[in-house]
């Protein structure tokens, strides 16, 4: 548990470092439109540079204000982080639970009866990419949470369809089937048991999958989520909304690999 | 009978990607064509011939993903087969950790976004490329560690070691070829990942600029305006090549 907690830890403050360096050293980031106000004099402006260049003091001047619930301010939004996030997070929170409630419902639905047909619909929205399903939904007025659950359906069901066929094909299921015990009995009983860790690893993965989407589809669809904003953060290179916010992300896709791991390990 | 039908359908498209168009060419009174004789697939706002930009977009995009799936292919045979053999596999396994932990297109989208973006279209290709080849090499180098690790420990490697193989002619002579249909694999898996990576960057205007076509500037048209038909063609060959990639590659049996 410790050793769990410790690996989450650290992949997380890594993501950030790596996050600000990024920041740091991508092209045009020392360029503040600040420094052209006449108002400043010299010393302002070495400042005002001094204090982007300091990549690892501002990391922990912010994980100390971490501490104190201090997130920091975004610049280009003119608003404390903290804020920003508690505005934004329920609408994200909402996106991604209604995609993956409604994704992992109709892919597994499918997965267990599948069929010829529904295996070409769901490889057909597997060739698309989430962009073009979220432009196509917007085409046709279509929610955007459903774009979510049309992005994920198809790689659960790509994924349970496979991982359901293997366990179809166990002796002791055969055995149960020659048995004459029913395919629904069969399926609770014998083959969702087998299967359980390849599905717990699936959920894990399908979090981060429906994190990933959520940055294009917010960003075409208009949504006012934490994707967007991750989007605006990254285009406006607002340092301490980025960080922030890859942290989240960071913690949200190790916690739910190293949870389910921890459930399929018992 | 199915895979045969995706190897050769995959082969048309690469074959008439290589077609000499001019992408570029205006017919400026023949702006926002319907299909004709002339134009098969009409004209766009500026009178470009969308089968021309269509065939060169694809050619753009098919060898970008190809290009940056060997790239990542490369990246990770060195990287997964080093941790592999035990070196540096603490460093290589927790980087590529940090990699995986966060969701590879957030990833994506944000790195390109620190990049410059007003760029002239070549460099734009460079900085996909680059990007898609240097972000990608995580999951394929895990999949190379464990089948090195694999090979490492099986019977027939460790008789050549007792039998007193060089290390270098049992790297050349024995692992080499015997990892190599896994990397074929990761290569072939990641192409499609890569064309759709693409494309969700070109939709995004983060990836290959105008005035050169790929197929994400080109879906980029259906985010504004009318649309006609004829515009869908990029969709159908997209989910056309994407899914003949799957049909080929979903059975095959990798395993060592």
């Amino acid at each position: 548990m410790l050793r769990h907690l410790a690996r989450i830890a650290v992949l997380v403050l890594a993501s950030g470092v790596a996050c600000a360096l990024l920041v740091r050293y991508a092209p045009g980031t020392m360029v503040d439109e600040r420094e052209l106000d006449r108002r400043l004099s010299e010393e302002n402006i070495r400042e005002l540079r001094s204090n982007k260049a300091d990549v690892l003091g501002n990391f922990k001047r912010y994980l100390v204000g971490l501490t104190k619930g201090d997130l920091g301010y975004s610049q280009s939004n003119n608003a404390p982080i903290a804020a920003l996030i508690a505005d934004r997070a329920p609408e994200t929170l909402r996106e991604i639970g209604i995609g993956l409630l409604g994704g992992w419902a109709i892919g597994l639905a499918l997965a267990i009866r599948r069929t010829w047909a529904v295996s070409a619909g769901m490889g057909l929205l597997l060739s698309l990419p989430t962009a073009l399903i979220a432009y196509l939904c917007v085409m046709k007025g279509a929610k955007s949470s459903l774009v979510l659950v049309i992005v994920l359906a198809p790689k659960i069901f790509h994924f349970a369809g496979n991982v359901l066929a293997q366990a179809y094909t166990a002796l002791h299921v055969e055995m149960a089937r020659a048995r004459g015990v029913g395919e629904a009995r069969i399926l609770v009983s014998h083959v969702f048991p087998a299967i359980s860790p390849q599905l717990l690893a699936l959920a894990a993965a399908s979090v981060s999958m429906a994190i990933g989407a959520a940055i294009p589809v917010e960003a075409i669809c208009d949504v006012p989520g934490l994707g967007r904003l991750a989007w605006n953060a990254a285009m406006a290179r607002d340092l301490p909304l980025l960080v922030n916010l890859t942290m989240i992300v960071a913690v949200a896709t190790t916690m739910a690999t190293t949870v389910t791991a921890a459930i399929s390990e018992r | 009978m199915i895979r045969t039908i995706a190897i050769s359908f995959l082969i048309v498209v690469a074959l008439m990607a290589l077609a000499p168009v001019r992408y570029e060419r205006q017919f400026r009174d023949s702006p926002n064509a319907a299909p004709s004789k002339q134009f098969p697939l009409g004209t766009d706002d500026l009178g470009r011939d969308r089968l021309s930009r269509l065939i060169y977009g694809t050619r753009v995009s098919l060898l970008l993903a190809t290009a940056a799936a060997v790239l990542s292919c490369l990246g990770a045979a060195l990287l997964g087969g080093a941790a592999g053999f035990g070196i540096a596999d603490g460093i290589i396994l927790a980087t590529a950790d940090l990699f995986l932990s966060l969701p590879w297109l957030f990833l994506l989208l944000i790195v390109r976004a620190f990049l410059p973006l007003n760029v002239s279209p070549m460099l734009s290709v460079t900085i996909t490329f680059l990007l898609l080849g240097a972000l990608g090499w995580a999951a394929p180098a895990k999949v190379v560690r464990a089948a090195v690790r694999k090979l490492r420990g099986s019977d027939f490697i460790l008789q050549a070691r007792a039998a007193g193989c060089a290390p270098s002619r049992l790297l050349w002579k024995h692992l080499i070829p015997n990892a190599m249909p896994i990397l074929w694999a990761q290569l072939f898996i990641t192409i499609p990942a890569y064309v759709l990576a693409e494309t969700t960057l070109g939709m995004l205007g983060l990836g290959v600029m105008e005035p050169l076509p790929s197929w994400g500037n080109l879906l980029r048209e259906l985010g504004g305006g009318a649309i006609h038909p004829w515009q869908f063609a990029p969709v159908l060959l997209l989910a056309a090549v994407v899914g003949s990639f799957q049909v080929i590659f979903e059975r095959e049996d990798y395993s060592v």
